[in-house]
């Protein structure tokens, strides 16, 4: 796969863009100074409410260049909403949101030149037509000319990896590589701005590591980047920042690290045995061996026990608890990932309504 | 010129560059259909035998008579047939290319890129306009080589002028049309409708003076009637640019507040969905 050259962050990427293809919005350029330290995404007290569902309620952040920001939450929590507004087809019924300097209500269209977008569905394509002639397509609506449009699609599906495969018609691709293209789509005019909604929720491991790898080089190549997603574990190692969504409101926003620190943790999946014989203990000498720090319930009967801590106990006090009474510890580990034990912890458990 | 309006100049034809893509894009997935497209040419031949037969029921003495000859049935719905399919077009083909673009996903996408309501309304159907009219020529001038329908070729080009002057007025009603579909989903009804009330007072497919005597009085102001009326008047009696000057002056006005009203309307309801959030629903 080619490095990918999405070109942000120096004013020479953007003079020389605007040399190769004439820009249909000239305006552009002052709305978007390469170097400018402001946001290039920000919200501010956006609502929206369809009929009695608010599906975003007075919500605020801000996305800063090269900064992969994520968008956590269940369905229903008002992402999608969000990304919406900021892709300029909903209008907020509060609130005002913009990307660069723009506000997205009032220009709409200008806007939109600024953002990439990768919709979370499977449609959004013209299936009887190959990869190259949809990004062809899309590339001549993002304002390119006609060689500069092809070029371009060659350039993107290459960078996706599907530059061998360009010619074929989209009905006979894969999900994975359907979504590949929708990446590649959003990359055609090098987005200042990308807007990337479940982009990985029903593909495979592979192809959302792929998927993920695109967009956060194209965060560190300067783009400002707004992912929505679903999947708790994701975030880890991937985002900067994370902003936790539940029923429309901003319930934490901070970086990952921030996030985790709200893990508190208190339950555990530990392999246990007697020491020296390895022999499967019964719960009642482990409870004993435990005393007022904890609890076990076995889980499979093969010595897999879920330890649960009482308040205030660390991990190591049940441990050493265990160890001085002749238990040998085979393995422990969290019984759910730190970050969707910080994301239980802050949205609790309960269901929320559809989006 | 202000560097304001060079800047407006540029957008207007930055957006008029990108509908060539939009007739790539249509000619594409319509050769990807080949079945279907050699059946719509099919489809032609077989309307003209029928009309041929049912010509031959006709009395030609019913049919009115253009430059003091006498017209046959088969000449005269010949031409009412072209412009009659040409409005069917035209009437219905932007509100279901809108809605095959909601069933496919496809709106969205096209409203996320930085492409103007109107390039998109023009766009959805600038390949049927170019198509449309070949169709119809297509149309005529297989009746004409298997029928000998006696066209005056002097006629050809005042007929092309005024079904060109019409064209803005079919289509603006079209293009209310695909406003509907946007915001009530199945709006095609409604263009069916409008399409069905206007060419029946077209005279499209019988003589007007067999309708009710009130349909005759709107079909007077019909533009639609005004435009068939000349087009017959050309194609069969020979050119008479005077009369042809008349009818544009009567189908322009039409056109131009049509046009208008159905890219208002677009306008609105695209707002009204956006503002509903409704857009992407279908």
């Amino acid at each position: 796969m080619q490095a990918l050259s999405l070109g942000h962050g120096s004013g020479e990427d953007l003079a020389d863009r605007g040399a190769r293809s004439p820009d249909p919005l000239p305006r552009l350029r002052r709305v978007v100074a390469p170097n400018d330290r402001a946001p290039l995404v920000r919200v501010d007290g956006v609502s929206r409410a369809y009929g009695p569902i608010v599906a975003v309620d007075r919500l605020s952040l801000a996305v800063a260049r090269g900064e992969l920001h994520a968008l956590l939450g269940r369905n229903g929590a008002g992402k999608t909403t969000l990304l919406r507004i900021l892709a300029g087809l909903v209008t907020p019924t509060g609130g005002v949101a913009y990307v660069g300097s723009l506000d997205v209500a009032r220009h709409s269209r200008e806007a939109r030149a600024l953002v990439g977008v990768v919709p979370s569905g499977d449609r959004s394509f013209y299936l009887r037509l190959s990869a190259l002639e949809n990004l062809v397509f899309f590339g001549r609506l993002q304002g390119l000319r006609k060689r500069a449009a092809r070029g371009r699609a060659h350039s993107v599906l290459a960078e996706v990896g599907l530059a061998g495969e360009s010619e074929r018609p989209m009905a006979t691709y894969s999900h994975g590589m359907q979504k590949r293209v929708s990446v590649a789509r959003a990359f055609l005019r090098n987005p200042e701005i990308l807007l990337v909604d479940e982009a990985t929720h029903d593909l495979d491991p592979e192809a959302a590591t792929v998927v993920r790898a695109l967009v956060r080089r194209a965060a560190d190549q300067g783009a400002a980047v707004l992912w929505a997603t679903q999947r708790v574990e994701e975030v880890r190692g991937f985002a900067d920042r994370v902003t936790l969504l539940d029923q429309g409101s901003a319930r934490f926003s901070g970086t990952v690290s921030e996030l985790l620190a709200r893990a508190g943790a208190r339950r555990f999946v530990v392999s246990l045995a007697a020491n020296g014989t390895g022999r499967i203990l019964q719960r009642d000498v482990l409870d004993r061996a435990l005393g007022a720090v904890g609890r076990v319930v076995p889980l499979e009967g093969d010595g897999t026990y879920l330890l649960s801590l009482a308040d205030g106990v660390s991990l190591g006090d049940a441990l050493g608890g265990l160890l001085a009474s002749g238990v040998q510890i085979l393995n422990c580990r969290r019984e759910r990932p730190e970050v969707e034990d910080a994301f239980l912890a802050i949205v609790g458990s309960q269901g929320s309504t559809g989006e | 010129m202000s560097s304001q309006a060079w800047g407006s100049a540029a957008t207007a034809l930055g957006e008029v560059a990108k509908l060539p893509a939009f007739v790539r894009r249509d000619l594409l997935v319509a050769l990807s259909y080949r079945t279907a497209f050699v059946g719509d040419l099919l489809g032609l031949l077989s309307q003209a035998i029928l009309f041929y037969f049912v010509g031959k029921m006709v009395n030609d003495d019913e049919v009115p008579s253009y430059g003091g000859e006498p017209t046959s049935y088969l000449a005269f719905a010949a031409i009412g047939v072209a412009v009659g399919v040409f409005l069917q077009f035209a009437l219905t083909r932007v509100a279901a290319a809108l809605r095959q673009e909601q069933l496919q996903g496809t709106l969205e996408s096209m409203l996320s890129t930085p492409t103007a309501p109107g390039t998109i309304q023009v766009g959805l159907v600038i390949f049927d306009l170019l198509y449309v009219p070949v169709r119809t020529v297509v149309f005529l001038g297989l009746m004409t080589a298997a029928f000998d329908l006696g066209f005056e070729a002097s006629g050809v080009v005042p007929a092309v002028l005024v079904l060109l002057a019409l064209t803005p007025f079919v289509w603006g009603l079209g293009v209310l049309g695909a406003a509907a579909i946007l915001v009530f989903r199945k709006g095609a009804g409604i263009a069916a409708l409008i399409g069905g009330l206007v060419a029946l007072a077209s005279g499209a497919y019988v003589p007007i003076d067999v309708l009710p005597g009130w349909v005759a009085t709107v079909a007077e102001w019909n533009p639609i009637a005004v435009a068939l009326d000349g087009m017959r008047s050309s194609l069969l009696a020979g050119a008479d640019w005077g009369a042809t000057v008349d009818d544009l002056a009567r189908i322009v006005p039409f056109s131009i507040i049509a046009l208008v009203i159905g890219l208002v309307g677009f306008r609105v309801a695209l707002r009204h969905e956006r503002v509903r959030g409704t857009l992407g629903i279908y």
